[in-house]
């Protein structure tokens, strides 16, 4: 049961790292770009915000942001009593949490290597 | 960090950040190995080297293509039989093998005569055939002959033939990884954009990074086309070379085996603007969301919805069959690329079995990221294990089963456990709803059968019972289940057919929907 917010970041942090790929691509500045518009949208969209699909870069990125808000309410039916103030918090926690282990704090000494 | 000593290792002591337990509460900020670049003089590694990473892992899968190596006859091992990404053209680039056959004279002289004299050669013995990939060896680099002004020769002498040249010879990389990233790169500058895209549907993608691995693409093909989505090319299984030529024709790359490929994806988004969309090829659940990814991007979700729950419906009685019977059974994913992230979690998931290692030889540290995340705690992750290691491992871990190469399944072998070929498969295809059922069946085949009862025995001083070892593999499997399992009436063995191939490839499909009128505005 995840009732404190760190508990509920864990619930959405174990989803992404099981579940999506996006957050793995291989250079330290396309990572900050997938995280950024990605749990970006996805943020946008728990929050019944608009986003913009219209190139289709844009496309693609709400591609996985659709399938993660819905992976997300199915799983977690705790998402539905949240405000949209909590749901912000708890977007951009998530949004920090996912920068650390996959660019900040990441150990993979290969994403600023030129060679690859 | 929770490095793992190997004891096999410890007079090589930079080998031990090479390995790591996920242990509890520790995340990719606490344990990730070291990988790829790394191999450490005085261990043994296992790795293959850029030349194959090419060649055979990348380049060969392409079907109507001439694939000469120039170099020493032994550089084209590992063709037919130890990579079985078959084609639906009768197989022919796994058929036929094609070297320049380099001897000390050429390397004293040079090659280059004898390099023309063999594409000519190899084109008239395979009139059929108008496309030649070439990939330079150690050899042929370390005396420099030029491939490309040879092949350029020969294109003007025959002007109905085209060839592409690959230079990643053996020392080009510190493992076949390197070989896959200079394949993708000269093959998006010499050949994509030269044919024009035939393009016949108005949602067309590039499916990247898929070799055919007994037939996996031609599965996939067939719910693209169930889905009305053309693909343009396939990046290389089962790809011709012309589609891959055209390969800028399409609006979207979906990715699947990232290291091998994503390098093509990204210079393809760069310079085409095509974007990446990276997916999951195995496993029911996946499988469905990667459908659904891509269906979402076109706007065409109920297509995917309803293949979707066709295939649940069919096969996962099958699927729960095997998952109760193989459920808590220990398995070393040990698939040396990108199967160890494909795999590691949904074999949890969906088959309840637990994954108690993961390793790679070639892998990067993002391979590793991806399958550490996916493994459940306790896990052992290795790069680049030797031999020893690897038994090590299995004699700690005592898994169930190995999931990995031909080599070190062999030497699971005499340790006596069972093993499955990850790279070439036992019965694939493993992709799609039916193959994951095969490929848990597959499982289910090596752990329960009656011959590791056998095997067991030491013939040198047991005595061997003449009234054991008739037991079939479902009394051993049952053994232990509840008769409500055991007899139930909602679960059922694999009764797909041996070649599911067949009749997909007699299968027809509707046209693809072409707006007509948006191409004449």
């Amino acid at each position: 049961m995840a009732e404190s917010m760190q508990d509920k970041i864990a619930v959405l942090e174990d989803y992404i790292m099981k579940k999506c790929l996006w957050q793995f691509h291989s250079r330290t500045w396309d990572r900050k770009r997938q995280n950024e518009n990605i749990l970006g949208m996805t943020r946008s969209l728990l929050l019944e915000e608009p986003v913009s699909r219209k190139t289709p870069e844009e496309r693609c990125y709400w591609v996985d942001a659709v399938t993660m808000a819905e992976a997300f309410r199915k799983r977690c039916p705790w998402l539905a009593g949240m405000s949209k103030e909590d749901i912000a918090v708890l977007m951009d926690g998530l949004f920090a949490r996912i920068d650390h282990l996959t660019v900040s704090g990441s150990l993979n000494q290969e994403l600023n290597d030129q060679h690859y | 960090m929770p490095y793992h000593e190997f004891q096999c290792s410890k007079c090589i002591p930079e080998r031990k950040q090479h390995a790591v337990v996920k242990g509890e509460g520790e995340d990719l900020t606490s344990a990730l190995p070291l990988g790829y670049l790394n191999t450490i003089p005085g261990t043994i590694s296992e790795r293959g080297c850029a030349y194959c990473g090419a060649k055979h892992v990348i380049g060969t899968p392409m079907k109507d293509v001439i694939h000469l190596s120039h170099g020493p006859i032994g550089c084209t091992y590992d063709t037919w039989q130890t990579k079985r990404y078959i084609s639906d053209n009768d197989n022919f680039q796994i058929k036929y093998t094609f070297a320049t056959d380099m001897k000390e004279k050429h390397i004293v002289f040079g090659a280059e005569k004898q390099l023309k004299q063999s594409i000519i050669e190899s084109f008239k013995a395979c009139p059929h055939i108008k496309r030649m990939s070439i990939y330079q060896t150690c050899a042929s680099a370390l005396i420099g002959d030029d491939i490309e002004a040879v092949a350029q020769e020969v294109m003007e002498e025959m002007p109905d033939v085209d060839i592409f040249v690959c230079n990643s010879p053996g020392f080009g990389g510190p493992s076949q990884s390197g070989g896959h990233h200079k394949i993708n790169i000269a093959w998006l500058n010499q050949k994509v954009g030269t044919v024009e895209p035939d393009i016949k549907s108005d949602y067309v993608i590039n499916y990247v990074g898929e070799y055919n691995i007994q037939g996996d693409q031609e599965v996939m093909i067939d719910y693209f086309n169930r889905m009305g989505v053309q693909v343009l090319a396939t990046f290389t299984g089962n790809g011709s070379y012309d589609d891959l030529c055209s390969m800028h024709g399409a609006h979207l790359n979906v990715l699947e085996c990232a290291r091998s490929a994503e390098y093509i994806c990204n210079e393809l988004r760069r310079r085409y603007g095509t974007p990446r969309l990276d997916i999951d090829g195995f496993g029911f659940e996946p499988l469905g969301t990667s459908l659904k990814k891509i269906a979402l991007f076109f706007g065409i979700e109920e297509r995917a919805q309803k293949i979707i729950d066709e295939e649940t419906a069919r096969w996962k009685p099958e699927l729960d069959w095997y998952n109760v019977r193989l459920k808590d059974k220990k398995v070393c994913l040990w698939p040396g690329g990108s199967k160890l992230w494909h795999w590691a979690h949904v074999i949890h998931d969906e088959m309840g079995m637990d994954v108690v290692s993961v390793y790679t030889k070639f892998g990067h540290q993002g391979d590793m990221e991806k399958g550490i995340a996916r493994c459940e705690q306790g896990a052992l992750a290795i790069d680049d294990p030797n031999e020893l290691e690897g038994l090590e491992a299995m004699e700690n871990l005592q898994p169930d089963i190995i999931l990995t190469g031909k080599r070190p399944g062999e030497v699971a072998k005499k340790i006596r456990v069972p093993y499955l070929n990850a790279h070439g498969y036992h019965n694939g295809p493993w992709k799609g709803w039916e193959g994951w059922v095969r490929f848990a069946r597959d499982i289910y085949n090596a752990i329960y059968s009656p011959i590791h009862k056998l095997s067991l025995l030491d013939i040198s001083k047991d005595e061997i019972p003449t009234d054991k070892g008739f037991e079939t593999q479902r009394m051993i499997s049952d053994a232990d289940l509840p008769d409500e399992v055991r007899n139930s009436p909602d679960m059922r063995e694999y009764t797909g057919k041996y070649n599911c191939l067949k009749d997909l490839r007699k299968k027809t499909y509707p046209p693809f929907e072409h707006n007509v009128l948006a191409d004449a505005v």
